[in-house]
């Protein structure tokens, strides 16, 4: 099987089934492609026209010269091995099979029989009943879901069609940059353990985020996975978590083996980070994709309220992180600051007269002492400033502070915090409405070098 | 054909998915497992010798394609201590199953070591659609029935996999000892679950294997496999 390196950075993409229609999908797709700016050829494919958004168009792949790497085959599904066949004789490596109409309504021989012809070809094929895929080091966006992908460092694989598209448009709301987008439907061929060891070579690619329904080869994706989470972390919304693992088996042991057993065992192994929720993975993507990775389990809160303090204290307990007295000479430095009835230990507690100018302080002083890696700062809305002044002074320190550390900021209020929020997120420091979200999103970076190391130790004793 | 390929051909051939427990123990022990001392008799004087050679005391269990729970239907018998205990209760045996299960086809009693006992735990494998062999461990008894407190590890295994799966229990502080319930025996536990890996891993006629219960001893002392079913697949 060859690599997925020309489905990426293809020469040519040709869109089978393009359309002047502005309601068809092979209009959208092409119509994408060229707005969002794909740095490649593009070539529609439609015998009945001569040109489509100022294109010329071809009556099929096999009529272009050369340079075609990737088809997008957006015809009906009876026509797609009409597609195959004539893209595979014109050298095509790979097909994006938007159609659907294959298993998923039960016509598993024609999905079968896709696969046959794709392979006598020498052909990969994405989908079907897929709504397309973005590459945005490329500027590639041939999907019909949203154009104005974010630029970033985050792949993203969905089996969802729907929520897929709906999620592609929550990045760019919450301002998450993606290298990657891949809508992998059916999975007929190139599956999710594909395209982590794609992701795993890529420059552009940091972090991994799967919406799976389930994967054929378990074990594979096991080894695979294994292998990618040492160096980035992967993610993964599995939906059906509560299904009743409740198989007839012969056996004890295969009655127990229930399908939710065995994923969260099989994510467990291979270091892969389990999340129940789309909120929670959002949260997540943003701490592991922005700030670096902490270098020891060392955090330390900051806060001018106790109970947004004790919120998080709770929460990192919950995911076995354990906050310990700062480091000496940083309560030290505070001390000559903060009221004298402040307190000092973890969390910090700046009190409710903390000014912006104690936020910068307090923040900068934390993310540059050596014995602290990792910094949980929490603001709740008071009378004496205002949100966005408190914004503006954390994101000072993180660009005054001369090392980098990972940070969470919660900034609980309302419509203003809403807005510094938007302000620090643009900003890549990943902010949150409540303090439990804010400290989640950072636990989950501990528990990724946690099993990093796990991962790293095992490889080297010979795994 | 390898002995345990004969084990297996046999069981098909008789339209059985399960192996006999003497073939299951066979079978174990080909493996490397830890199985106590045992003999099919189906005789009394063969019961007698079989009693002697193993050395006192001994279980005698019905051994029979269809009969599931042998308790039930009077066809187990432990801590017989002498030859006389030995003959009255083999043909005890004998006659409760032939009452209780008439239709039953017998192929023996199994005579057994009797095991001391200690911490009971489980120990087994599955062959998984999805994922493969995946083996599973758990403490005995109300653990895995109510509680399901069990982990699992999908092949290929790693020691630290099984470390893992080993520490990932709640009740893990069991086996380090607790109450001056001495540390138990890792080391041989790490054996067995690597043994039933490598048995659905290379043999893919195999579908499941449940070890239930294993007597875990203390640090030092082994383990014993002192049940065992093992679960044949469809022939492809």
């Amino acid at each position: 099987m060859s690599s997925l390196k020309d489905l990426f950075n293809p020469r040519g993409v040709a869109v089978a089934g393009a359309s002047r229609d502005p309601t068809k999908i092979g209009h959208l797709i092409l119509k994408n492609m060229v707005e969002y700016g794909y740095r490649g050829r593009v070539y529609p494919i439609n015998p009945a026209t001569d040109e489509i958004l100022g294109l010329k168009c071809y009556p099929a792949v096999s009529t272009i010269s050369d340079g075609v790497d990737v088809v997008v085959v957006s015809v009906p599904s009876a026509k797609v091995l009409e597609v195959i066949d004539d893209a595979g004789k014109a050298g095509v490596k790979h097909a994006v099979v938007i159609a659907s109409g294959f298993k998923e309504v039960g016509n598993v021989e024609l999905e079968n029989e896709l696969v046959r012809r794709a392979r006598r070809h020498g052909m990969r094929v994405l989908g079907p009943n897929i709504f397309g895929y973005v590459y945005t080091p490329v500027r590639l966006n041939a999907t019909f879901g949203p154009r104005d992908v974010i630029p970033g460092n985050v792949a993203f694989i969905t089996q969802s069609g729907a929520l897929g598209i709906a999620l592609m448009g929550s990045t760019i709301l919450e301002g998450i940059g993606i290298s990657a987008l891949v809508s992998v439907g059916n999975k007929a061929d190139i599956d999710d353990a594909d395209l982590l060891e794609f992701f795993d070579e890529d420059p552009n690619t940091s972090v991994v985020l799967i919406y799976m329904e389930g994967v054929n080869d378990g074990r594979r994706f096991v080894s695979v996975a294994s292998k990618i989470s040492m160096r980035k972390p992967v993610i993964v919304i599995k939906s059906g978590r509560t299904e009743a693992g409740a198989k007839a088996a012969a056996s004890h042991t295969g009655s127990l083996a229930g399908n939710v057993a065995l994923y969260e065992t099989a994510f467990r192994q291979s270091g892969v980070l389990s999340v129940k929720s789309v909120e929670e993975a959002f949260d997540f993507v943003k701490t592991l994709s922005w700030n670096p990775l902490p270098s020891g389990e060392r955090v330390v809160v900051i806060t001018n309220g106790g109970g947004a303090g004790v919120q998080t204290s709770d929460t990192l307990a919950d995911d076995g992180v354990y906050l310990e007295k700062p480091p000496e000479d940083f309560a030290g430095e505070l001390r000559k600051m903060v009221p004298p009835f402040a307190s000092l230990a973890n969390p910090v507690d700046l009190t409710g007269m903390a000014s912006e100018d104690w936020y910068y302080r307090s923040v900068k002083l934390a993310l540059e002492n050596r014995e602290i890696d990792a910094v949980l700062v929490l603001y709740c809305h008071t009378a004496l400033t205002s949100p966005m002044g408190v914004a503006r002074a954390i994101h000072r320190a993180v660009t005054d502070a001369g090392v980098r550390k990972p940070i969470s900021v919660a900034i609980i209020g309302g419509l203003e915090a809403y807005e510094a929020i938007r302000y620090l997120t643009n900003l890549k420091v990943p902010t949150y409405p409540t303090p439990e979200r804010a400290a989640h999103a950072l636990a989950a970076q501990i528990r990724y070098r946690r099993y990093r190391e796990h991962l790293l130790k095992r490889g080297l004793s010979g795994g | 054909m390898t002995a345990v390929g004969e084990l297996i051909y046999r069981a098909l051939e008789e339209g059985r998915n399960k192996l006999l427990e003497h073939e299951a123990y066979e079978f174990l022990g080909v493996y490397g497992l830890p199985i106590p001392k045992f003999a099919l008799a189906t005789n009394e004087d063969e019961a007698v010798s079989a009693a002697e050679k193993i050395g006192y005391p001994v279980v005698l269990k019905i051994v029979s394609p269809d009969i599931v729970h042998k308790s039930d239907v009077g066809g187990v018998k432990v801590d017989l201590s002498s030859e006389e205990e030995v003959r009255k209760w083999f043909s005890t045996i004998m006659l409760n199953v032939r009452s209780r299960a008439p239709t039953a086809r017998v192929a023996g009693i199994l005579i057994q070591e009797m095991v001391p006992q200690d911490l009971e735990v489980i120990v087994g494998s599955t062959r998984d659609p999805v994922f493969g062999p995946v083996v599973m461990f758990g403490l005995g008894g109300i653990f895995v029935e109510v509680l399901r407190d069990v982990s699992f590890r999908v092949a290929p295994l790693t020691e630290a996999d099984v470390e893992d799966m080993i520490r990932e229990i709640r009740a893990y502080r069991v086996l380090e000892g607790y109450r001056g319930s001495p540390p138990r025996d890792l080391e041989s536990l790490k054996k067995v679950i690597f043994g039933l890996e490598s048995m659905l891993s290379e043999l893919e006629d195999v579908e499941a294997v449940d070890l239930n219960p294993v007597i875990l001893y203390p640090r030092g002392r082994g383990a014993l496999i002192v049940d065992a079913r093992v679960v044949l697949g469809e022939k492809p």
